[in-house]
């Protein structure tokens, strides 16, 4: 088992929700987690905003320093090669989205070996709507990315408005997806308000963290 | 209407768009809405449009022109200092009489601005940035659902009235993300023939399409026919939404993000005994002063609420004319206010 998890994906697919869930999650079990939010291509929206609940958990939160926490410069903070190699600590990666996102893995490659990449995805979002879709971008992330996806995270959903029958369908799709690219799916994701239902893969509970000013 | 999906802003406004039967997009990346740019750079060459990055927003407006003058539904987005750099191009399509959608995600403050949300530009965008006496429809959407209908009213609106219009949207509504239904796509071959385009005069007499006449009468005469259009659009095109007004005591007006924080402060307000109301302008040109007025003859406070340092109260004071009192709470520089710190504000005003 990977000591490390890096979380990738297009826009909006829930790579930050997941990243502070599990970090929030691994925390709580007893270990020392470490996440970068290594996200320089979102303004908005990104797990460095959620830095201070974090760290009410232990967890240390790796953001570019100072002032420059909230600029829109492609910052990768260098506490990264660290985590990623300190075998005591578990790191996790908020990876930005879509292609120019996930090219910071191609520079962090030498440091990956101990870390599972995980590709999340939303059905309900533009783009990753069809298997054959979600492959065209499956194929275009790993290029360039230049690393290999161990895992798959099933995380459709319709935000508030998130069913069962939404989990389902989207599940259905990714199992495809998952036989095609002989990736296979790690977990479902699930809003808490959904917490009891019926999954095909292992379930992971996800509370609401990031908010909207309303 | 089709199923729902989860949407960010900028992806909501740029299918709406695509949804219209927009075929043509010209552009500028500049946070926070290049997802927006991004967005159209695929979807066009999906649906066989055409995508192009200028080299500039001073290209992407003169652009915006030569389309939409061979009669193109086209659209460009931008935020603030690049819409700033349009300006001297929307007021020539203004009388050039020129349609075609301005999406503006607004940024915070003057000179480079923050990637935060702000309202800072409304007297750039609804009082005219550039020169001349020209107006701009500009409608400011607070949910994406709104941001999608509104997208799609603007093409309408704009050729209707042959017209540039403006989305005036902010980074929270254009980075957060909705469930979004859309309507049925417009296939743009059956939207109906501009009569003025210059499509090529073969067997027909030549048509005209420019913003100047050297003669000053008649410049005269192109402007007042611009005026005249205003009118109408004053006369037809004012939207907005009321919320909590039946039985209020004192009236928030608040538009866009702010309007959507602040319906969470009325319900706020309603929970200590303080019976609250809320009017939203929805098109800020035309600014619905009527209905405003009719409203604030039943209160004693009309607060405003911006993320700005109060530019639509001039707006609002037009429209109270000093039947109530005006005051103000704005917040600059991108930070949000939060629903609690209005309220606060507002019984500060209560003297409470």
């Amino acid at each position: 088992m990977k000591k490390n998890m890096a979380f990738v994906g297009m826009f909006g697919s829930g790579k930050t929700e997941i990243a502070i869930n599990m970090a929030i999650k691994l925390a709580k079990e007893g270990k020392n987690v470490a996440l970068a939010d290594l996200d320089y291509v979102s303004p908005y929206f990104r797990s460095r905003e959620k830095k201070p609940l974090m760290e009410e958990f232990g967890i240390k939160v790796i953001v570019p320093p100072g002032k420059y926490v909230w600029a829109d410069t492609p910052i990768i903070p260098p506490e990264t090669f660290g985590i990623l190699s300190n075998k005591k600590i578990t790191a996790i990666l908020d990876v930005g989205g879509e292609e120019d996102g996930i090219a910071v893995l191609g520079y962090l490659k030498a440091f990956m070996k101990n870390t599972a990449v995980y590709f999340v995805i939303n059905t309900k979002r533009p783009f990753t709507d069809t298997v054959e879709n979600i492959i065209k971008y499956y194929e275009k992330l790993r290029n360039r990315a230049k690393v290999d996806f161990d895992y798959i995270v099933s995380n459709t959903n319709l935000g508030s408005e998130t069913t069962e029958e939404i989990i389902k369908e989207g599940e259905e799709i990714v199992e495809e997806v998952s036989k095609r690219t002989g990736v296979p799916v790690a977990f479902t994701a699930v809003p808490s308000f959904l917490k009891d239902c019926d999954c095909k893969f292992e379930k992971f509970v996800l509370e609401r963290y990031m908010e909207l000013p309303w | 209407m089709g199923e729902k999906i989860m949407v960010k802003g900028t992806e909501a406004i740029g299918e709406a768009a695509i949804r219209a039967g927009c075929r043509v997009y010209f552009g500028y990346p500049i946070t926070p809405q290049s997802e927006l740019t991004e967005y159209m750079s695929r979807r066009m060459e999906e649906v066989g449009g055409v995508f192009l990055q200028a080299e500039s927003e001073v290209a992407t407006v003169n652009m915006m022109y030569g389309a939409s003058s061979v009669g193109a539904r086209v659209m460009t987005s931008t935020s603030s200092p690049g819409f700033s750099l349009m300006q001297e191009g929307i007021s020539y399509m203004a009388n050039a009489q020129l349609p075609g959608v301005f999406v503006d995600v607004v940024r915070g403050g003057p000179g480079l601005g923050d990637i935060q949300p702000s309202q800072g530009d409304y007297f750039q965008i609804v009082k005219g940035g550039g020169h001349g006496d020209y107006r701009l429809p500009v409608y400011s959407p607070s949910s994406l659902q709104e941001a999608v209908e509104l997208t799609i009213h603007a093409f309408d609106v704009a050729d209707k009235y042959r017209t540039p219009v403006v989305i005036f949207a902010d980074g929270m509504m254009g980075q957060m993300m909705e469930p979004v239904e859309f309507p049925d796509p417009i296939d743009p071959g059956s939207l109906p023939e501009k009569d003025w385009a210059l499509t090529g005069a073969k067997g027909r007499n030549a048509r005209y399409v420019t913003s100047f006449d050297i003669d000053p009468y008649k410049l005269e005469k192109m402007n007042k026919n611009l005026q005249e259009k205003y009118k109408k659009i004053t006369e037809e095109e004012q939207k907005w939404e009321e919320f909590m007004t039946d039985d209020m005591e004192v009236l928030f007006v608040a538009h866009g993000t702010v309007g959507r924080i602040v319906k969470s402060t009325v319900k706020m307000a309603r929970d200590k005994g303080i019976k609250a109301g809320l009017f939203r302008p929805i098109s800020l040109f035309p600014f619905p002063y009527q209905r405003l007025s009719e409203l604030a003859d039943k209160v004693d406070i009309v607060m405003t609420v911006e993320m700005s340092a109060g530019q639509m109260l001039e707006d609002v004071k037009l429209a109270v004319l000093g039947k109530a009192r005006t005051p103000f709470y704005g917040r600059l520089a991108g930070v949000i206010p939060t629903p609690g710190e209005i309220l606060e504000a507002l019984m500060k005003e209560l003297g409470r």
